[in-house]
Parts: structure tokens; C-alpha cells; sequence
């Protein structure tokens, strides 16, 4: 690398003094900015190789991309070569250990699988302790006995110390060139994490051996005691508990300050980055294993801090740190084939080189055999033979031998050009070689490899039951194993740990089966946002509450629950009251006109704050989206609900080629606990319609305000006639008393006094119906809502005053004209609607309208008291609710 | 040590409770207190199914050689089983698992059964409520309706997970790592029987 800016920096004032007193148009800086221009130049040559090398597919899955990447080094090092005379830049060991390592260190640590890496900290430990601890030995003494043998050049001035000091350093799995390797080939978890997991935890046992046989070479080894000795194994213990201590320290803070971060969620990121980076210093400080401080740092504070920072602020701190660890692992390789060519520091031996890398090919094979052997009497899966030459063929050397093996003091450790050059060969042949032969090899011995499916709600669970179940088992044998502990902690890290480290909303919602739920409903949400315009602009139009979709795209359960809820967040499901032909036509109309008339765009406020993201920008194209999807969603559903309707009354014949397939997920739930019918799928749409009819009748009045709030005005009033003609129809008994849910949030709600003390609540959880809406979704909805209701009514009939009229304890007499003249008072289309007004029950009371100012909550009311009263199962999937009650308390 | 450990289960077996074990019994280890999903697993011990019994009902109480039939449904896999046992082997574990969660022993995991295991395994976290874990039950409910069923007929109606549909679910998910404990290598109790 280029050296640090330090004569750049002081050459600074000299420049500028030395110009003219005169002013100067233009000045040629380049002193100035050289050191860091050549940064972000080399590292703009590694990105745009990159690019490079990804246009063409063939050469990547063939080769990996560290091996092209130290071709290329090797290339642009050849050129400066040939440019300069002399090779001008190369890995400096302390750029590489100070600016380099860490955030590869910190992505693997933070993103490492956990449970897994606990899982198998046994056979990490060991593999990383005692077999680094063997590779060293063996392969210094090996290649001390050829050098006595005398097969080596006599100009390698190298005693016992030496070579072990030499193998300490060679002996080492590199964890970037590990990472960068296997995460190509796509073996199975288990098998990654040992390699992986012990190429990061022997930094402890390669940082001790390096340092102590470096001492004990520098001392001399006539003068090496017998208590230097003991302090190089007490010093192991030090430096590798001391590292993880460390870590653990600065990830109890970090958690901890993430904790507070409430009001600068801008700067979340940043104490991710700042306090991994300061462990990472604090442990080279006080010479610790700084990799091992920086991983456990990431493993322990992972949990806490993605708990405790914002959605955002995940993203950010994920691709960051991606982003910082894949161009600090491309500069390194680059580098690498760079500081090659520097053929000064080279002293070749033909019987080191080739001896070394026969002893760590076969000292590796050996190790891992034998402590395989002994940890398959221990380990519940046993690893087989195809394991075992993955693992001791996976040993790759890299970055970290070559910066130690330059870091020697070439005055003290005489051989240390040989030792530079036989370095460099082990790395290119470990990275190229068998990082090219690896994946032929894997494939060939048909190892296990990764299966990449999606996690599941089920997996989550069953998992779930089995670390009980046999946490279970261990308690009642009376044996304290591993599940015994893991059961122990977690319970201490739910009461104490979780308690103290993480906000209190979060922690309420903690729950490793509840966030994979949450996250599978994001996940649909956004695929079915994400596709939602595809699917809308096709001309094969969809129910947005139908399953349909699913055989348009990925038939995901959790998407169809969604769907089904989105259609009930738009209240969509009081279009399924609208039955007579004429509402039909007055429908389609409305549409029409509603879509072709003008409509007022809105404005937004220009603000700018460097402290805040401005809600602005992604939400409203999020707005933009659903209030156009919802729209034309809306127009879809109508005329195929229509269709539906006319063929139900028998007056119409199935005029459109469209499918009316239904699917509707009835909610079998029972409150009371009567016989769920468990999920049914139905085609009629009877049921649903009489669901949806009956439900009218009891909130009738309810919903034709919540209707006016959106300017939807002309669906619900119909309903009536139908019901009384349904009612009869005996098809009641299967749902006796549908549940009148209010349908989602809506603008009127955004306007209530106490919505806002709600923040807390992430997830509005439905009862009834099996979905959720997460937050966000459920903003966005609101807000496609309010946008439609933009749309639709024009300034003066906003919910505001209108709040204000209803907010009273108005006489029941006096609101309900009022409530009548609400959609006169809309400029969009409406409808008349005679038989709304003669058959509205009375069910509300002014006392609802005291409690709730909004209409709203009329239902919610409404709905609450036969939440508690009657048992009657509610069938109507349509309806989905949202947890009304807790609402009503926190009110 | 096979043996070793094959003495120390009997002795953790009669430390408890003197050749036969009842229900009860189980109510006295302290550490089983803890655990959310404790009545069902308790239920699984008692399980005539399990014990391989009976089709169906509770047995009142187990002897030791019992005890060490539920116990082997935990021991790990052998390095020299062919294909046919570890096949054999895992559907044994999983039937352990699919009557835990079918109480009603109907050959199907209804939507309620499943609730209710739900239920049990959020209980230790006060703050989420009911129907939290109840939607995600019913999610779960409809991931398995898809994974098994597929594509379903607007009219079918999915009553529960059957065994197959069980096993479909757990297709690819290696159960051999991880439904076993450490200290069961069975090989003594397999002589038992």
C-alpha cells in the first residue's frame, strides 16, 4: 500500500510557502492530495476489476475472485514495475493489521450464524487452538530437520527458533482468503463454520506463537529460560481471553448505547462501526488478539443492537460494513499479487519453498485426521472422511502470514528474505491453487452442500420445541449438557441482559418466533408491493383479496394472508356489499370519473436536515405506488366483485371471461374455543357475501362514514335490500353473528388524538384473521388511503371540522343527519341511498362518541362488547381486525 | 462407556423415583419448571404412542425400560446406518415430535392443536399476547397448507398436518443434527428391548 500521508502532509506548508505571492489562477496541488488520491485510486481500480471480472459468468464460477484479483495485482504490479524500476507499492503490515483486517473481521463476526457458531465452538476451539498450535510445531521442526539434513541453501541463516517462529507465522488459516474462497462454494453450514470459525479464532494462538517466538529469537535462544516459556503458555491464555474480553466489554456498550439512540437514529450506524473499530484498537493496544476481541464483539452485540436500531438503520449497518469488508478483501488481494513482484525482498530456496508446502499440506491433513478422530467420540454428528479432506484441504494461507512475514525484523531474523518469498508462494498456491481446485473437489466428493431455502414459520417453531424438548430431557435424566446451559442462559438473557440492553418496545416484542414471523410478512409484503404494479399492469387483472395471484407468482401462504389483509385495509371488503346492477354501473363510473378527472398532486415541503431523514423521499414514492396500485386495484375489484354479485342473484350470466376463482381463507378461529374448522379455502362467495351482509346491518352506519372518509362513497348503502333476501336464505348458520371488524386504519384515524401515543405498538396484530401488518406497511396503507381520499374529496371536506361536529355527545337524533349530509357535502360521485338511512341500526350511543371522537371507533366500541359478549364465529375473512381493544385502553 | 452411560441413566432414572415413575414425578424436577412447553413434553413421556403401546391414551406410569424407550428416540445417529435406517430413524423421531403436537390423536395436527403448541412455546414472554401467537399459528397453518397441498381446490379445506404432510414439511431440514442429546449413545438400551 501506499505509505502513509506523512511527507505528503508535511510538504503542505513548504508548497504553499514556496509559491508565489501573487495570486495564481490554478495551482498544482498534487502534493497535497497524493497519499489519499492513491487510496481511492487503487481502490476504484479494485472496484472497477470487479466489474470486470463479474461481465463475463464463465470465468467467476470457474475461478474465484481472489485468484483474479491477485492476477491482477500481479499485472499492475508488473506494469509499475516496468514504468517505475522499482516496485513502488505493497502491502504494508501496518495499514493491512490497522485499516484493512478490521472490517472484515467485524462483517464476519456480525454476521456470523450465531447459534450455529455455538453450536460448534468445541470443534472450532479445538481445531483452532490445538491444531494451529501443531501445524507450527511440526512444520518448524520439519523444516528445521531439512534445513540440519542439509538440503537448504546455506544462505538460509536460520536456526530452530527460526523456522518455528517461520511456522507459527505459515501455519495460520487466513480467515479473508478462507471467507473469500469458500463463500463461492457454497458447502453446508456446519462444515463452514469450523473452517471458518477456527481461521478467526487462531488469530489468538498465531498472534501468541509470532510473538513470543519472535522474542525468544530476538533474545537469542542461548538466553531463553525456562519461565520464558512458561509465560509464552500463560500468555496464550492472556491474549486470547483477554481479545474475547474485550470484545464482550465494547458489545455490552455498544448495546447499551444503542439503547439511547432513539432520537439521532441518523448516527446509529455509526456507534456499530466506531465501537467495533475501538475494541479492535483497544485490544492491538494493549496487545491482545485484536481479532478476536472484534469478533466476539460482532457475535455477542448483534443480537441487542438489531433489536435496539431502527429498520434503516439495519440496512445501513449491513451494507456498510458489506461494503467495507468486500473492498478491503479486494485491495488485500490485490496487494498481494502487487507486493509480489517486488522481487528485492525475494531470496528463493527451491528446498524451503517446496518443503513447506509439503509439511503444511501434510502436517494440516495429519492434524485435522487426528483431532477429528478424537472429537467424533464427543460430537453428536459425527464428521466424516469427505469432511475431513474438505477441512484440511480448505486450510488456505493469505493475507495475515504475508504482513507478519514482512513485519520481521530482517536484521534479527536473518532468513527473512527467504521466509518472505517462500510466504508469498504459500499464498499463491493456497489461493490459487486450491482455491481454484476446491470447488471441482467439493463437487466431485459430493459434499453436503448448503441448502438455500427460505426460512420457514414452521422451522422456527419446530426448532423451537425441540431445544425445549430436550433441554427437557437433559432436566429430567438429571444430566447438565450443553442444551442445559443454553437453556440456563437464555433464560438469564431474557430476564437480565435483554431487560438492561434493549428498549423497552423492542424488548416487549422480543421473540425469535415472532421476528421470523414479522419477517416473513415484510418479506411478502415487499414482493407483493414490488410485483404489485406487474401484476396490475398485465391486463389479466387480480382480486387484490384473492389468491389468485398465486398462480401468477410465488404462491407463499403469508403473501395470500397479506393480500387478503390488504384488501381489508383498503376496505375492500364493504365493495362486496354493493349488489344491484345499478351500483355496478354507478361504480364503474365513479371509477371513471375519478380516475379521469383532474387530481391535485401533492406538495410537499422542501426541508433539509442533516440530522434527519426527511420522510419525503421513499415514502412518497411509496405513497405514489400504492395510491396508483390501490386505484386501479380498487377498479379491478369492483367489476370482477360485481360480476360475482349478478351471477350470485342469478340475473346475470358469467358475461366476462374473467375467473372468478375465490379462494377465501375463512377464519375458522372460535373464541370460545369451539371446533375450528381449520383453514378452509371456499369458492362460494355466498358465504362470504352473507358474512359481509349481516355484518352491514350492525355496523352499517359506521361504515358508510368510515366510506365517506375516503370518498368510496358509493358502496355500502346497498346492502340492505340483499340482507334481508340473504338472511333468509339460511346460509346464516354458518356464520350466526359475523364480527363486524372495522377495517383498517384509516385517515380518520391518523387524526386522533391518541393515535399518536401508540409509536410503541410495532405491530398492529389482527385477531381474527391470521396476518399482521407490520408498521410500516401499515403507514404506507394509511397513507395510500389518505392520498386516495386526496384524490377523492376536494379541501373543504376535510375530516378535520368534521371530527369536531361528531366529537360531542351529540343526541343520536342530531348526528345522524349530520352523518347523512356528509356525502352531500363531497364533490366526488355518491350515491342516494334511501335504504341505509330506514334500516341503520342504533346501536351507537352517544357514550361511544364521547370515548372516540372519530367514527372509527364507533365500531371499535362496537365491536369490543361482542368481542366479550357473544361466542358467535366469525367466518368472514374479509374482515380483519386490528386490536381494537388494546387501542381502546391505551385511549 | 456405553455402559457407563447406559448405569448412569438408570441411576438418574432410579434417583427420581424407584421403578415406576408417575406423573407427578416429574412435577419435583426443579428445572423442568422453567420450561414453556413442559406439560406436553411431561404428556409425551405418559404417551402410549410413544411407549409403543397402545394407538392411543396416557398411560398411568412407566417403568424404567419405558423411560429408556422414550429415551431412545433422542439418541444420535451411527456413523455405519445405511440408508433405509436413517430413514427408519428419522421418522421415528419425528413421530415423536408429530404426537407431541397431535393431543388429540387424530392422526392430524388441527389448527387448534397447533395453536395451543404455539401458545405454550411464546408463554414465556409475557408481552406478547395471545393472539399474537395465534396468528402465528395460523400462519404456520398455511405455510404447511402450501407446502403440502400446494395449490388447493377453492373448495378444499385443509384439516390439519397429517404425518406425510409432516414429513414433507421437514424435508430438507437435517433433524438428525439436532434432535439427539449427547449422552444417549443407546447402544445398552437397545439391548433392552
Amino acid at each position: 500500500m501506499q505509505p502513509p500521508t506523512g511527507p505528503a502532509l508535511a510538504s503542505a506548508p513548504e508548497s504553499s510557502a514556496g509559491a508565489a505571492p501573487g495570486s495564481q489562477l490554478l495551482r498544482w496541488q498534487w502534493r497535497e492530495v497524493q497519499a489519499p488520491c492513491l487510496v481511492a485510486g487503487w481502490i476504484l481500480v479494485a472496484s472497477l476489476a470487479k466489474i470486470v471480472f463479474q461481465l463475463s459468468r464463465k470465468v467467476t464460477s470457474v475461478v474465484p475472485e481472489s485468484c483474479l484479483l491477485i492476477l491482477l495485482g500481479l499485472g499492475l504490479g508488473g506494469i509499475v514495475l516496468a514504468i517505475a524500476k522499482r516496485a513502488e507499492y505493497q502491502l504494508e503490515p501496518s495499514l493491512f493489521f490497522l485499516f484493512l483486517l478490521p472490517p472484515i473481521v467485524l462483517d464476519s463476526g456480525y454476521f456470523m450464524p450465531s447459534r450455529l457458531f455455538f453450536d460448534n465452538l468445541g470443534a472450532i476451539l479445538t481445531y483452532a487452538v490445538i491444531g494451529t498450535l501443531w501445524n507450527s510445531f511440526t512444520t518448524g521442526a520439519a523444516l528445521w530437520g531439512v534445513k540440519q539434513a542439509g538440503l537448504m541453501d546455506k544462505g538460509v541463516e536460520a536456526g530452530l527458533m527460526d523456522f518455528l517462529l517461520f511456522g507459527s507465522l505459515i501455519s495460520a488459516v487466513d480467515p479473508v482468503a478462507v471467507l473469500a474462497v469458500f463463500e463461492e462454494v457454497h458447502i453446508n453450514e456446519t462444515l463452514f463454520i469450523i473452517v471458518f470459525g477456527e481461521s478467526l479464532l487462531n488469530d489468538a494462538v498465531t498472534v501468541v506463537l509470532y510473538k513470543v517466538f519472535n522474542s525468544f529469537v530476538e533474545m537469542g535462544p542461548v538466553h531463553v529460560q525456562a519461565t520464558d516459556y512458561l509465560k509464552g503458555v500463560a500468555s496464550f491464555f492472556v491474549v486470547s481471553l483477554g481479545g474475547a474480553a474485550v470484545g464482550l466489554l465494547f458489545a455490552f456498550l455498544l448495546a447499551l448505547i444503542t439503547r439511547f439512540t432513539k432520537r439521532v437514529r441518523i448516527i446509529e450506524p455509526l456507534f456499530v462501526f466506531l465501537l467495533a473499530y475501538m475494541a479492535y484498537l483497544a485490544a492491538e493496544m494493549v496487545s491482545l488478539s485484536s481479532i478476536l476481541a472484534v469478533t466476539f464483539c460482532g457475535i455477542c452485540c448483534k443480537k441487542y443492537v438489531e433489536a435496539n436500531i431502527s429498520r434503516k438503520s439495519r440496512t445501513t449497518v449491513k451494507y456498510t460494513m458489506k461494503t467495507l469488508a468486500s473492498s478491503s478483501e479486494t485491495v488485500i488481494f490485490m496487494f498481494l499479487g502487487i507486493s509480489a513482484v517486488d522481487t528485492s525482498k525475494w531470496a528463493w530456496d527451491t528446498a524451503l519453498v517446496l518443503g513447506t508446502l509439503l509439511f503444511i499440506l501434510l502436517f494440516r491433513a495429519v492434524g485435522v485426521i487426528l483431532q477429528t478422530w478424537v472429537l467424533n467420540c464427543f460430537r453428536l454428528t459425527p464428521l466424516d472422511r469427505i469432511d475431513q479432506v474438505v477441512m484440511s484441504y480448505g486450510g488456505l494461507r493469505g493475507a495475515v502470514a504475508f504482513a507478519l512475514v514482512i513485519l520481521l525484523d530482517g536484521a534479527k531474523v536473518r532468513a527473512k528474505d527467504y521466509f518472505v518469498a517462500t510466504t508469498i508462494v504459500v499464498v499463491f498456491f493456497t489461493v490459487l491453487v486450491q482455491g481454484l481446485t476446491i470447488k471441482p473437489l467439493v463437487k466431485w466428493l459430493k459434499v453436503k452442500r448448503s441448502d438455500h431455502h427460505k426460512p420457514t414459520l414452521n422451522e422456527e417453531l419446530h426448532e423451537h420445541a425441540f431445544d425445549h424438548i430436550l433441554a427437557a430431557v437433559e432436566d429430567v435424566v438429571g444430566h447438565h449438557g450443553y442444551r442445559y446451559w443454553r437453556d440456563k442462559w437464555e433464560q438469564f438473557d431474557k430476564r437480565y441482559l435483554s431487560q438492561l440492553l434493549m428498549r423497552k418496545s423492542a424488548y416487549r416484542l422480543k421473540d425469535e418466533i415472532w421476528d421470523v414471523y414479522c419477517k416473513l410478512n415484510i418479506r411478502d409484503a415487499i414482493s407483493f408491493v414490488d410485483q404489485g404494479g406487474h401484476v396490475l399492469s398485465a391486463s389479466r387483472l387480480t382480486l387484490p383479496s384473492m389468491p389468485r395471484r398465486t398462480s401468477l407468482s410465488e404462491s407463499s401462504v403469508t403473501n395470500l394472508l397479506r393480500e387478503s389483509g390488504s384488501g381489508a385495509c383498503l376496505d375492500l371488503q364493504v365493495i362486496d356489499t354493493v349488489r344491484s346492477r345499478r351500483d355496478k354501473e354507478d361504480a364503474v363510473m365513479h371509477h371513471m370519473l375519478c380516475g379521469s378527472l383532474y387530481k391535485p398532486r401533492r406538495r410537499y415541503k422542501a426541508s433539509y436536515s442533516r440530522h434527519f431523514i426527511s420522510p419525503s423521499t421513499q415514502e412518497r414514492q411509496d405513497k405514489e405506488i400504492f395510491q396508483q396500485n390501490m386505484k386501479r386495484r380498487l377498479e379491478t375489484f369492483k367489476s370482477t366483485k360485481h360480476n360475482v354479485c349478478s351471477a350470485k342473484s342469478k340475473a346475470r350470466l358469467k358475461k366476462d371471461g374473467r375467473k372468478k376463482q375465490k379462494k377465501s381463507v375463512a377464519n375458522t378461529e372460535l373464541p370460545n374455543g369451539k371446533p375450528p374448522r381449520s383453514v378452509t379455502w371456499q369458492q362460494k362467495a355466498a358465504a362470504v357475501l352473507v358474512a359481509v351482509d349481516s355484518d352491514n346491518e350492525e355496523s352499517d352506519s359506521s361504515e358508510t362514514e368510515k366510506e365517506d372518509d375516503e370518498g368510496i362513497i358509493f358502496i355500502a348503502r346497498a346492502a340492505d335490500e340483499i340482507l334481508q333476501g340473504k338472511k333468509a336464505s339460511g346460509s346464516l348458520d354458518i356464520c350466526p353473528s359475523p364480527r363486524i371488524i372495522p377495517p383498517s386504519p384509516t385517515s380518520a384515524e391518523k387524526d386522533l388524538p391518541w393515535k399518536g401515543d401508540r409509536g410503541d405498538l410495532a405491530v398492529y396484530i389482527s385477531s381474527e384473521t391470521t396476518k399482521i401488518v407490520p408498521v410500516d406497511m401499515q403507514t404506507a396503507w394509511k397513507q395510500s388511503i389518505s392520498s386516495l381520499e386526496s384524490v377523492a374529496s376536494p379541501p373543504g371536506a376535510e375530516p378535520g371540522p368534521r371530527a369536531k361536529t361528531l366529537a360531542g355527545p351529540a343526541p343520536e337524533e342530531g348526528l345522524k343527519p349530520e352523518r347523512q349530509m356528509m356525502p352531500e357535502q363531497r364533490t366526488c360521485f355518491q350515491f342516494p341511498n334511501p335504504l341505509l338511512r330506514s334500516s341503520r341500526p342504533q346501536s351507537d350511543s352517544s357514550l361511544e362518541r364521547t370515548e372516540q371522537p372519530e367514527l372509527q371507533p364507533l365500531m371499535a366500541l362496537d365491536e369490543h362488547g361482542r368481542m366479550s359478549t357473544s361466542a358467535g364465529p366469525s367466518n368472514s375473512r374479509w374482515l380483519i381486525q386490528f386490536n381494537r381493544p388494546a387501542r381502546f385502553s391505551d385511549g | 462407556m456405553a455402559a457407563w452411560q447406559f448405569l448412569a441413566i438408570h441411576y438418574c432414572f432410579r434417583h427420581h423415583n424407584p421403578e415406576i415413575i408417575f406423573k407427578e414425578s416429574f412435577d419435583r424436577i426443579p428445572d423442568l419448571e422453567f420450561n414453556p412447553i413442559r406439560s406436553k413434553i411431561v404428556r409425551a413421556f405418559f404417551d402410549k404412542r410413544n411407549l409403543r403401546q397402545a394407538p392411543n391414551g396416557l398411560a398411568d406410569e412407566i417403568n424404567f425400560e419405558d423411560f429408556l424407550t422414550i429415551m431412545s428416540y433422542f439418541r444420535p445417529i451411527e456413523m455405519n446406518m445405511d440408508e433405509e435406517q436413517l430413514d427408519h430413524f428419522r421418522k421415528e423421531k419425528l413421530k415423536f415430535l408429530f404426537h407431541m403436537y397431535d393431543s388429540d390423536n387424530d392422526g392430524k395436527i388441527s389448527l387448534l392443536e397447533y395453536r395451543k403448541v404455539v401458545e405454550e412455546l411464546l408463554s414465556r414472554n409475557p408481552h406478547l399476547e395471545k393472539e399474537s401467537a395465534r396468528s402465528i399459528a395460523d400462519g404456520a397453518m398455511m405455510e404447511a397448507a402450501s407446502i403440502c397441498v400446494g395449490q388447493m381446490e377453492p373448495d378444499q379445506v385443509y384439516e390439519g398436518i397429517t404425518f406425510e404432510d409432516f414429513l414433507k414439511m421437514w424435508q430438507g431440514i437435517d433433524i438428525d443434527t439436532k434432535m439427539h442429546v449427547r449422552f444417549l449413545n443407546m447402544e445398552p438400551i437397545a439391548h433392552c428391548h
